[in-house]
This record gives C-alpha cells, sequence and structure tokens, in this order.
C-alpha cells in the first residue's frame, strides 16, 4: 500500500517534469522564431493538466520507469515512451542549438579576427623572458605551497572521514558525515570562486592564490586520501589490534604503512594538477604568470601572450612526465 | 590443570541478523593443544575472534586466565590480548615493510603511543625479535620486506610476532589453509613445539583431520555455531567425522 503510494507519486512527478519541460522548450522555440508571448504560469498549468490527462488514460512516462515490467513486449517504436524520448532529445537539441548561439558560419569565416595571437604564437617576444620566468616561478612555487600546506589537514581529516576506522557509534557516524559533506561541498566549489574570495579578503595576488588551491587541495586530497584509507586490507589491522595495540598504534603501524605510498603518488599529482589550476586562478587576482597573461592579453600585445603561452606549455609538460615517472615509481614501493 | 579459556552460553548475532554462535560452552586447560573443526561458515572464525574481542559477542561470558573479556575495554583489553598471540590463515602482516619490523610490532601491547610513535625500540625488544626470528628458522631474513618472503615464511614471521607477546594463549585462524601440505606440517610443527615446550595452550581451526590427530590432543567441531563433539583426537571416527562434516564427506577429501 505505502510502496504503491510511493511509486504513484514518483511517476507522478516524472511526467510532470517531463510535460513541463516538453512545453517549456516548445515555448522558447515558438518564442525565438515568432515572437511568441506567454505567462510562465500557464506552462506550469498546462504542464499540469496535460500530465492528468494522459497518466488518466494510461499513457506515462514515469510508469515505464518505476513499473518496468508493464510494456516490455512491446518495440519501443510503438510505444509513447519511446516517442516522448525521441521528441525530447529534438527539443533538447534545438534549444541548445540557440541558446548556446552555435554559428559554424562565424567559425569558417572570421578566421582573421585571430590573426594577432597566432602571428604572436610564432613570434613570441623573448624580451619579456625574465619578466615571465618571475611569473612563471611565482606560480610553481604557489602550487607547490598550497599542495605542501594541503597535506598535513587532508592527512588528518581522511583517517575520520574513512568509514573503516570509524566507529559505527553515533559520534563516529557524524563526524564521518561532517567532513565527507564538507570535503564534497568544497571540492565541489571552483578553485576560481576561492581564488575571488581570497583576493578580495588579503588582496590580489599570489597568496590569494595559493589559499584558494589550498582550501581546494585540502578537500580534493581528504577524499582522495580517505578512499585510500577504505580500501586497505584489514588483515594487518585486525592482527595489530590483536597485539594489544591501542587506536592510535593501530593507525600508525598498520593503517599508515598500507597508505604511505598512494598518499605520495596522489599528492604529486595534485601539486601536477595545482600548477596547471594557478594559471586560471592567476587570471581572476591569484598573481603568478595567469596575471601576467591577462594584461597582456588586455593590453593587446600578442607577442608578449605568445611567449606567456609557450612557457605555461613547457611546464605543464615538465610536470605531468615527471609526475607521471615518479607515480610509477611509487605504485611499484 | 586449570581452565585457561572458559565460555559459558556464548552467542553471536551479526548486525546482518546471522546467528553464528549459538550457545557455546567451551572449556580449555592450561597446555592444551585444541583443534577447532567444522564446516565453512559453522563459526570457528567468530568464535576465535569473541576470545580476544576483536568482535563483540552478544550474550553470554568468557574468561581468559581469571580475566572477563566481555567487559573489558581500555587498558584492561589491551592487557588481556597481549597475552593472547594470534596466527590468521592471510597471515596479516605488513607487506611493504620488514619481517624484523614485523615482529617487533608485537610489542606494541606493551610499549607507550609515545614510545612507539618515535620507533625507538627498546635494546631488548630488538635482541627479543631477533631471538624469536631465529626460533622460526627466519634469521637471515630479517631485513628483507615481507612481500618478498614466501607463504610459510610469511606464516613463520607471523609466528615469531605473536611470540613477542610473550603470550600465554595463542589463537590460530586456519594457519595452514593457504599453504602447501609440506609447509603446512613445518609451520605446524612450530606451533606443537610452542605448545610442548614453553606451555603456551593453542586453539587452532583447521579443515585437515591428519594434522588434527598429528598435533592436537583435544578436538571441538563446530556445526551451526553449536558444538557437536568434544572429545581426544583418536575417538575422532568415521561415523563422528560424517556427524561434523555432513554425511556425504569423505574423508579424503581433508587428509
Ligand atoms: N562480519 C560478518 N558479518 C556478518 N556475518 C558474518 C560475518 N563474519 C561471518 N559471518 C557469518 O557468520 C557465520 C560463521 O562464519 P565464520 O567466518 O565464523 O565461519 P568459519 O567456520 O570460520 O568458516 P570458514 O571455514 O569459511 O572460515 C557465517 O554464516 C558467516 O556468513
Ligand atoms: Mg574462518
Amino acid at each position: 500500500m505505502k510502496n504503491n503510494l510511493k511509486i504513484t507519486l514518483k511517476t507522478f512527478f516524472t511526467d510532470l517534469l517531463f510535460w513541463i519541460y516538453l512545453l517549456g522548450c516548445l515555448y522558447y522555440l515558438f518564442n525565438y522564431w515568432f515572437g511568441f508571448e506567454l505567462e510562465n504560469i500557464y506552462l506550469l498549468v498546462g504542464g499540469l493538466i496535460l500530465t492528468l490527462l494522459f497518466m488518466l488514460s494510461g499513457i506515462s512516462l514515469g510508469r515505464k520507469l518505476f513499473l518496468p515490467s508493464r510494456f516490455t513486449e512491446l518495440k519501443w517504436s510503438r510505444t509513447f515512451w519511446g516517442w516522448s524520448v525521441i521528441l525530447l532529445l529534438i527539443v533538447t537539441f534545438f534549444v541548445g542549438w540557440y541558446l548556446v548561439e552555435v554559428n559554424p558560419y562565424k567559425f569558417f569565416t572570421k578566421f582573421g579576427n585571430a590573426r594577432g595571437i597566432m602571428s604572436g604564437l610564432f613570434n613570441p617576444n623573448f624580451d619579456i623572458l625574465s619578466m615571465s620566468l618571475k611569473a612563471l616561478t611565482e606560480t610553481i612555487y604557489l602550487a607547490l605551497l598550497a599542495t605542501l600546506f594541503a597535506i598535513p589537514f587532508a592527512f588528518i581529516l581522511s583517517f575520520f572521514a574513512a568509514r573503516n576506522l570509524m566507529p559505527k557509534t553515533l559520534l563516529g557516524n557524524t563526524v564521518y558525515v561532517a567532513i565527507r559533506t564538507f570535503a564534497t561541498l568544497f571540492r565541489s566549489i571552483e578553485a576560481i570562486v576561492w581564488a575571488i574570495i581570497f583576493s578580495v579578503w588579503v588582496g590580489i595576488g599570489p597568496f590569494a592564490g595559493m589559499l584558494a588551491l589550498m582550501i581546494h587541495s585540502i578537500a580534493a586530497l581528504t577524499k582522495l586520501y580517505s578512499e585510500q584509507i577504505e580500501n586497505i586490507d584489514d588483515g594487518p589491522v585486525e592482527a595489530i589490534k590483536a597485539t594489544g595495540a591501542n587506536t592510535l598504534q593501530v593507525w600508525v603501524f598498520a593503517v599508515i604503512p598500507q597508505i604511505i605510498s598512494p598518499y605520495l603518488a596522489f599528492t604529486i599529482y595534485r601539486w601536477d594538477i595545482n600548477v596547471r589550476m594557478a594559471t586560471i586562478v592567476g587570471f581572476v587576482g591569484g598573481g603568478g604568470i595567469g596575471l601576467l597573461l591577462l594584461q597582456q592579453q588586455q593590453l593587446l600585445r600578442w607577442q608578449n601572450v605568445g611567449l606567456i603561452i609557450w612557457l605555461i606549455a613547457a611546464v605543464v609538460w615538465i610536470m605531468d612526465m615527471t609526475s607521471a615517472k615518479i607515480r610509477e615509481k611509487l605504485i611499484e614501493m | 590443570m586449570k581452565n585457561i579459556i572458559e565460555t559459558r552460553d556464548l552467542h553471536k548475532v551479526y548486525a546482518s541478523g546471522i546467528h553464528a554462535l549459538k550457545g557455546i560452552n567451551l572449556e580449555v586447560k592450561e597446555g592444551e593443544f585444541c583443534i577447532l573443526l567444522g564446516l565453512s561458515g559453522s563459526g570457528k572464525s567468530t568464535l576465535l575472534r569473541c576470545l580476544n574481542k576483536l568482535i563483540d559477542s552478544t550474550s553470554g561470558e568468557i574468561n581468559i586466565d581469571g580475566e572477563n573479556v566481555v567487559t573489558a575495554s581500555g587498558y584492561t583489553l589491551r592487557r588481556i590480548r597481549r597475552q593472547i598471540g594470534m596466527i590468521f590463515q592471510q597471515f596479516n602482516l605488513i607487506k611493504n615493510v620488514t619481517a624484523l619490523t614485523n615482529v617487533l610490532s608485537g610489542k606494541l601491547g606493551y610499549v607507550s603511543l609515545g614510545h612507539s610513535l618515535t620507533f625507538s625500540y627498546h635494546k631488548e625488544d630488538i635482541d627479543a625479535a631477533h631471538e624469536n626470528l631465529k626460533r622460526v628458522g627466519l634469521l637471515n631474513f630479517a631485513n628483507k620486506k615481507v612481500k618478498n618472503l614466501s607463504g610459510g615464511q610469511q606464516q613463520r614471521v607471523a609466528i615469531a610476532r605473536a611470540l613477542m607477546q610473550d603470550p600465554k594463549v595463542i589463537l590460530a585462524d586456519e594457519p595452514v589453509a593457504s599453504l602447501d601440505p609440506a609447509t603446512a606440517d613445518t609451520v605446524m610443527k612450530y606451533l606443537g613445539e610452542l605448545n610442548r615446550k614453553d606451555n603456551m595452550t593453542v586453539i587452532c581451526s583447521l579443515h585437515f583431520l591428519s594434522l588434527a590427530r598429528k598435533y592436537g590432543t583435544r578436538v571441538v567441531a563446530l556445526k551451526d555455531g553449536k558444538i557437536v563433539f568434544e572429545g581426544s583426537p583418536k575417538e575422532l571416527d568415521e561415523r563422528k567425522f560424517k556427524e561434523i562434516y555432513g554425511e556425504d564427506a569423505e574423508e579424503v577429501e581433508i587428509r
């Protein structure tokens, strides 16, 4: 009985969403093509009416999803849901096309606009080499410090964010859920957003960039580290417990030896990512090579921009190669 | 001889609802070599892990050397655990560190946290670790990483680790199940020696009847979480055997 109600509700809301979305898309297209205007409330009411009408006459996308056994004998092209999915895809495509302002004509005919930056790439201005290298060094160190400062925080947090280490008590669960939630939340906020926040907080410059990357790295490493802990072999943990060791000794002697080399691998990988992100973060006030690139681009000094782009590419390439090599070695350890 | 291990009406119900132990009354005397037999899933590992509280029992009593295990926690539990060495089927060593380091970790129950964190072991402990490695014939392997050792050697390292605890009791959960027959016998020989020479009480689950007869002084058989046979290995005849392992079992398959 309770289950039936749940399915009916799910079906209803799926159908409602489907019809409102469909009407919304059609309205957007009609508005785009013919300038047709309508109050938004009519879309909702219309969606509701269509949902009820079709559901009562037994035609429903939601029912197909939540009561799958009912219609399976029919070929998709003979069913309502088959056509509704096709219709959904078609309108979505058209709406997307107009929303994104896709324009292949511009792509093929307006190459001339990019001539400045292209010729800059092939004639980089080496006069600003020393200035650029200084900014680049700033970026690399910024990324390095962000990674280094993130390690101790992530290291300690990861133990409390590992399901297999946290006791299955209310406190244990609360700590686990809280840390996991914060890690996910902070990680889903892009470093670039953190950079905007910190450039206001501590002022524009590499320090703001470092803080931004550090916050993001703590969240990302906590997740990676704790997943590594959840994957360890439980045997040694049991064995060390059995010797009479206390919880902290178990962590130090049974857990840490198993995670140390994957931790190092993840950390180096993170530094690699941070160097790349440090450039972007520089664009919004995080200092370093990104900031320099932004300034030169705004001054339309395309030859300077060219040199900076080459330098960034070289550093990213070198970092990528060395970090891959080191990680390979660590995995073997 | 006094009982060193006693359980009274011991039950274990897992969170999943499985009733793994259904009223176990076990008495093991000091110096016995007690073999646990039973089909896969009969509750052997569960029983062994309840004895040193690696898992919490649901009801019943456990006494080891006069101490109440069920209510023990904190320092008392550590003190109980450190006199119980444990050996596992999968050896459960730390693979990427040396044999010596693994053996030394057997002393953790005796040292303070601060001391162990500095990784500075007492000279006596290091000497003892070498001594124990020598006992299991692995002195030359002290500085080898465990993952480079064979299965039989790893199990001997595990025995040396247990010896570091100066245990009165050794719990062995299918210690030879992942070894070939010859290596299995060597490992059992070491356990037998600890039992006879050092007067350690051993409880060892096994699937090999021949080894049970060779090393055991007593056999306890479990079936569906209950004790279905208790007696000397000699009493374990064909009929008893079929009772434990089911009508279709033939002794050949577990010789
Ligand atoms: N952690 C656990 N959670 C839930 N049920 C478990 C757990 N461990 C064991 N069990 C169940 O308890 C019962 C007894 O398992 P146990 O591992 O003690 O048997 P065993 O005699 O050691 O078997 P084997 O010879 O296969 O090692 C089985 O039905 C098993 O599925
Ligand atoms: Mg078992």
